[in-house]
């Protein structure tokens, strides 16, 4: 079934509204939903593995993965030199971005069965060489986009599966109803691309909540820098100090939420708190920690009952929700991400 | 429209700062308008469309500018750009603001 721009789900949510004022919006979500979609052929793998000495072999999707070069130039999408089933073709980055959507893809859906960034098997679009020493990477609400850095900061955006995957959470984000780009709720979407994008490495890597170094960005800095990575999820202000980029001014506790104008309200400052938030339920848990944790994150986010301007503390309230309608009312589940929030100030901790 | 005195008159500063990316890191470059290069950069300012509201951007860890004109202490223009906004006369304008700061 081909994506529309509207994901399904939303659809499903206007179609089914008994709110007079949506009467037409209703009826024409209802008419979008019966429309006949044409078909795309959806791409699937044989994926073996061992279970309990038994050979076990299953058809799971596969992804689709289209690479373009923006060959130094600010003009998307670039020209197209790597599609799916296609070799590499030696030029770092594109292959660091192939491979890197690829183990991000594989992330979604051993984690939580997600078909890609739309949830129905879509292709994964990226562009790599973009802009003339150009210092980021972002997501443009189609597609991931990474510069390859000046060489005296930054060395290129596609050396880090965690900034990678971080950027394709964006479009699973978006994909799920969105947060607003600005304030708390922007800081939460921040957030969850940090946990996603780490969760991705660590699945990457095999690794348990104690084994994962938590960093979201290592290996994109000059050697010349004073500094391990972007940000640390596990302690939030602690990536970096350096002489030119100064101090990681992330917070982990709401003590030290940072306003400011710059930067959509703090996004990427004030998402320290919720990233802590997430490393303490998943420290609590112990195991992998896309088992649990991660899936209670992902289960709020997809909830389809976030909204789009959600602030930390509705946030925390919708997760504790989805870890008991997960794991119960009264499970260790819940307990943690309660003493969570608490733990980082956001709410208080009734259970203490 | 008679032009300021150059002697007299306050000089021009252009300060350009980006904030957001990926990173986070907010970077900032100033000009100081020399007696010399004073017109250029009046013609330079006055080019860009001060008034204009950018339309959202989409997406997601993309660049944010502040662009912000003064004399002495007075602010004559201040605006707050997305990434794709920065193009044409506020591209001419940025890119001369980072080359003299540099």
């Amino acid at each position: 079934m081909a994506a529309g721009i509207v994901p399904p789900f939303l659809l499903d949510r206007i179609a089914s509204t008994d709110d007079p004022r949506l009467a037409r919006a209703a009826a024409a979500a209802r008419k979008t939903l019966a429309m006949p979609r044409p078909p795309r052929p959806a791409r699937t793998r044989l994926r073996l593995s061992i279970d309990e000495g038994a050979l076990v072999a299953e058809a799971v999707p596969a992804p689709d993965r289209i690479i373009s070069d923006a060959q130094n130039a600010e003009l998307l999408p670039g020209r197209r030199v790597r599609s799916e089933d296609e070799p590499a073709t030696g030029d770092a980055a594109v292959d660091e971005a192939y491979d890197g959507l690829g183990a991000t893809y594989d992330f979604f859906w051993d984690a939580f069965a997600r078909d890609g960034i739309d949830g129905a098997g879509g292709s994964l679009l990226a562009t790599v060489h973009f802009g003339d020493d150009y210092d980021n990477a972002f997501w443009n609400g189609e597609r991931m986009v990474f510069g390859d850095g000046d060489g005296e900061v930054f060395v290129g955006f596609t050396r880090s599966l965690s900034v990678i995957a971080h950027e394709l959470a964006h479009g699973v984000t978006e994909a799920a109803g969105g947060l607003e780009y600005q304030g708390q709720s922007g800081a939460l979407n921040e957030s969850l691309s940090d946990v996603f994008g780490v969760l991705a490495e660590q699945h990457h890597l095999g690794q348990r909540a104690d084994e994962a170094t938590w960093l979201v960005g290592a290996g994109i800095f000059a050697d010349a820098v004073e500094g391990v990575a972007l940000r640390s999820v596990s302690d939030p202000g602690t990536a970096y100090d350096d002489d030119v980029l100064g101090r990681d001014p992330q917070p982990g506790h709401m003590r030290d939420y940072v306003n400011t104008q710059d930067d959509n309200g703090g996004v990427h400052i004030n998402s320290g708190i919720p990233n802590r938030a997430f490393f303490l339920v998943a420290s609590a848990l112990g195991g992998f920690a896309w088992e649990r944790a991660g899936l209670i994150w992902y289960r709020t986010l997809t909830s389809g009952t976030l909204s789009v301007t959600a602030d930390f503390s509705a946030f925390a309230t919708a997760t504790r929700a989805a870890a008991a309608a997960e794991y119960g009312e009264e499970s260790e589940e819940v307990a943690a991400v309660r003493a969570a929030w608490a733990g980082v100030g956001v709410e208080e901790d009734d259970a203490a | 429209m008679t032009q300021p005195d150059q002697d007299t008159a306050p000089r021009l500063i252009i300060v350009v700062a980006r904030s957001g990316g990926l990173a986070g890191l907010t970077r900032e470059w100033r000009a100081e308008a020399d007696p010399e290069r004073e017109p250029r950069w009046r013609e330079l300012v006055e080019s860009c469309p001060w008034d204009a509201t950018p339309p959202p951007a989409r997406g997601a860890d993309r660049f944010h500018w502040r662009i912000e004109v003064r004399a002495d202490a007075a602010t004559l223009h201040e605006a707050r750009l997305g990434d794709t906004q920065v193009s044409g006369p506020w591209r001419t304008l940025v890119d001369e603001v980072r080359s003299a700061a540099a």
